[in-house]
């Protein structure tokens, strides 16, 4: 109401034990030959060729770096297609038949502790760019790059909040493998020298936070710690984690390895271990199938290129009463709705929410200040609606939209059911 | 079952309505409802009617009117009339409750349906308004009946003078303590005043319903009500012939505490920034007290608010508007607040 609000109603998470747990090896996968921020995708393979796990399908060319498209699986090489992505648009895709072998390619292979540590910054990132290597928090930028960062770093952050409701596929990541999370983390600040590493979890996590801290304690040897974060939204936002732990303001817009901050998250630090420990791209990943018109959510295991609809049958599916039925990629508060069921599983993908259409009746603004309140970048939301209805571009400018990281919460504690967030989007393009 | 596509978010939260917060709103009036007509009996409860059914019916017609000129077909349940939310029911009750139990029934018509349709629906219906109707209500009554009703009604044979009404005549009249004890202002039993005003005690007990409800900001009535005993107090500090009971009358008599609660909150017609709501609070208690002291009116908290409601458009200006305090805003109130004080201090000790 009329207050901060930080909160958002605590959605049944599933999955927090394990409960519904399923692995799942798909019958053949669409691999994205143009992930995020990438296109013309050069390939090395032909349709029919046999491909290993870790083997290279192509390069992918971003604007200042390439990334190697790795297979997920090994089988044969069906055909080149067009796939709808996340995003919800199509994208050209090379899909590969499972023989359910799980072949290695050669390129795969354990490397000692001691290869590890006599690498220098450039070794590492040379690696983990080769590998791949994404932001698997959902933004994808690719981690060889903030890695070789020539800043000083003073703190190595792992990001292990996830803030949206439904979500908690970061969550059973980190509860499965923190060993490896935590030698994650020593390569990562091995790689950019800083003295410190902390992992961030939410203060309500009680259990993982447990197991996190006996973890931690087996790495003595350097200042590595768990931190307990308070639970709001947009915690998650790395901007707030930074916050929270070092106490640093750094503002949006600019690079946190300015402020000697190097945030990565949970996931992403296991994909650092993989690639340096194995030589091994990201293959696989954990996939919330989950949503108030779902009728058995389910938390997946599964690999990188199946496709949801594959997950979603599994889930048994929509409920008979749900009536229009949202589906989103990602949480609820910023994911992507989009109308297509069969979706290809991207490196990003942390879940699949099916949601009841709500379709809320906006009532005229009684200008509560619920929006302004609790804004988490400080901008005035419903004073920015006014003035995008207006078209005045300065005023917009002056009340900073641009500044907006459409987090959501405006829309969501809205008293009048307002869509503001739409309202700052469109903002922000009218201002382009 | 089809497929959507919406855009982010997709969540909304349950308890967020706008007829949540403003039925909080009537519900934390009960108590000073049943108080009002515990007190005046019969009396109350027709200016209540009065004061409610005036303000809803003048929404209802003018909605009808609207849609007619329209060319619209007419039908008795009207889209656009919409009291669910419970607004207009709740600036009806408010508005009933500034007013004197003798007031002619008439008057209080009049003011409700001028103050519905001058400070609300004119300017567009809910959310549009720039003046609060209920405060509008009251001064247009105070303006227009007031030689004949405002202040004389206060002065009944039986109930005697309102403490404003005496410090009105001579501000460093001590002598209204003995009338009324401490007891007596904090609690409203036995005061004379208007319906709703009195019982600071009940008035509290309805803010701290809204303030656990999260329905209106709590910081608007403390910086209101804190605004007046900090200047009232410091102009007692500074002068020989008043003491403690000058910034408590201040505080407990008249309808400060009334306005500070249930009127300076209204979300639509006061700023939108936490800072900007407690600049203009601070305007509102600030300009009550000048009113009071300086003015000719004993009672000057609804012209404060309708006067600081111009205001809003102003403090809200999208060049400076922001929702942080930062250590030069909150320099500057501070340097604001000083002055105000130190003015009223020497204007009393100068000028009265």
């Amino acid at each position: 109401m009329i207050q901060t609000n930080k909160h958002i109603a605590n959605y049944k998470n599933i999955s927090e034990d394990f409960e519904r747990m399923e692995h799942v090896e798909p019958e053949r996968v669409h691999i994205a030959l143009n992930p995020p921020r990438c296109k013309d995708c050069e390939t090395y393979v032909e349709v029919g060729d046999t491909v290993a796990i870790g083997q290279t399908l192509g390069v992918s060319q971003g604007p200042f770096f390439k990334l190697p498209v790795y297979s997920t699986v090994s089988g044969t090489v069906e055909a080149f297609t067009k796939k709808v992505m996340p995003g919800g648009e199509e994208d050209d895709v090379v899909v590969i038949k499972n023989d359910f072998k799980d072949t290695m390619h050669e390129s795969v292979g354990e490397r000692t502790d001691e290869e590890i540590n006599a690498m220098s910054q450039q070794e590492i990132v040379d690696i983990v760019g080769d590998k791949a290597l994404t932001g698997l928090g959902g933004a994808a930028f690719p981690t060889h790059i903030k890695m070789g960062t020539d800043k000083p770093i003073d703190v190595v952050i792992v990001n292990g909040v996830e803030c949206e409701p439904y979500l908690n596929s970061d969550y059973v990541l980190m509860q499965e493998r923190p060993e490896d999370m935590f030698k994650g983390l020593r390569y990562a600040m091995q790689a950019v020298s800083a003295p410190r590493g902390v992992v961030a979890v939410k203060e309500t996590k009680k259990k993982l936070l447990a197991m996190l801290k006996e973890e931690a304690a087996k790495h003595s040897d350097l200042d590595i710690s768990v931190v307990e974060v308070e639970d709001f939204y947009p915690q998650g936002w790395e901007i707030a984690t930074f916050k929270s732990v070092t106490g640093i303001d750094v503002p949006v817009g600019t690079l946190p390895m300015e402020y000697g901050i190097l945030g990565l998250n949970s996931s992403t630090i296991i994909g650092v271990y993989d690639a340096l420990k194995y030589n091994m791209p990201v293959i696989d990943r954990y996939v919330t199938i989950n949503g108030d018109a779902i009728k058995q959510p389910t938390m997946f295991k599964t690999r990188i290129g199946a496709s949801t609809k594959h997950l979603l049958d599994k889930s048994g599916g929509f409920k008979e009463d749900a009536g229009d039925v949202n589906i989103v990629m990602g949480g609820p508060m910023m994911g992507q709705s989009t109308p297509y069921e069969d979706i290809t599983i991207t490196q990003t993908t942390a879940s699949l929410l099916a949601l009841r259409d709500e379709n809320p009746v906006e009532e005229p603004c009684v200008r509560c200040g619920s929006c302004v309140y609790s804004c988490p970048v400080d901008i005035q939301p419903v004073q920015i609606m006014n003035a995008y209805k207006k078209g005045d571009k300065k005023a917009l400018e002056q009340l900073e939209v641009n500044k907006c990281i459409e987090c959501g919460i405006c829309s969501y504690v809205c008293t009048s059911k307002i869509h503001l967030t739409d309202y700052m989007r469109k903002g922000k393009n009218f201002l382009r | 079952m089809n497929l959507v596509q919406k855009t982010a978010p997709y969540l909304r939260k349950p308890t967020a309505r706008v007829s949540r917060f403003m039925g909080d709103v009537s519900v934390a009036l009960l108590p000073l409802v049943v108080f009002a007509i515990y007190r005046h009996g019969l009396s109350a409860v027709w200016i209540l009617l009065a004061a409610v059914l005036s303000m809803v019916l003048t929404e209802y017609v003018y909605n009808q009117i609207i849609d007619m000129l329209n060319g619209e077909k007419f039908k008795l349940k009207n889209k656009s009339f919409t009291i669910s939310n419970m607004s207009i029911v709740t600036s009806g009750l408010i508005y009933g409750l500034t007013l004197s139990d003798v007031i002619p029934l008439q008057v209080v018509i009049i003011g409700g349906v001028v103050g519905t349709f001058l400070a609300k629906l004119i300017f567009g219906g809910l959310g549009q308004n720039i003046f609060n109707p209920a405060a509008f209500a009251r001064v247009f009554v105070a303006l227009s009946f007031g030689g004949a009703i405002a202040y004389e009604a206060y002065v009944d044979a039986d109930a005697g003078a309102t403490v404003l009404g005496v410090l009105a005549n001579d501000l460093f009249d001590s002598s209204v303590t003995e009338y009324y004890s401490y007891w007596t202002m904090f609690s409203g039993i036995g005061m004379p005043g208007s319906l709703g005003e009195t019982s600071a005690l009940l008035i509290i007990v309805g803010g701290l319903y809204l303030f656990l409800r999260k329905s209106f900001d709590i910081f608007v009535p403390l910086t209101v009500i804190g605004t007046v005993a900090l200047l009232s107090g410091t102009i007692a500090l500074f002068h020989e012939d008043l003491g403690l009971w000058f910034p408590y009358t201040m505080v407990f008599s008249g309808g400060i505490m009334y306005a500070a609660v249930f009127m300076a909150t209204d979300p639509i017609t006061i700023p939108i920034t936490r800072p900007g709501r407690v600049y203009f609070a601070f305007g509102v208690g600030a300009l009550t007290l000048l009113i009071r002291i300086f003015g000719q009116l004993p009672e000057g908290v609804v012209f404060a608010i309708v006067f600081m409601n111009m205001f809003t458009p102003a403090i809200d200006y999208p060049k400076w508007t922001t929702n942080k305090f930062t250590f030069r805003s909150i320099a500057i109130f501070a340097a604001i607040v000083i002055l105000t004080a130190a003015i009223a201090t020497a204007g009393v000790h100068y000028a009265l």
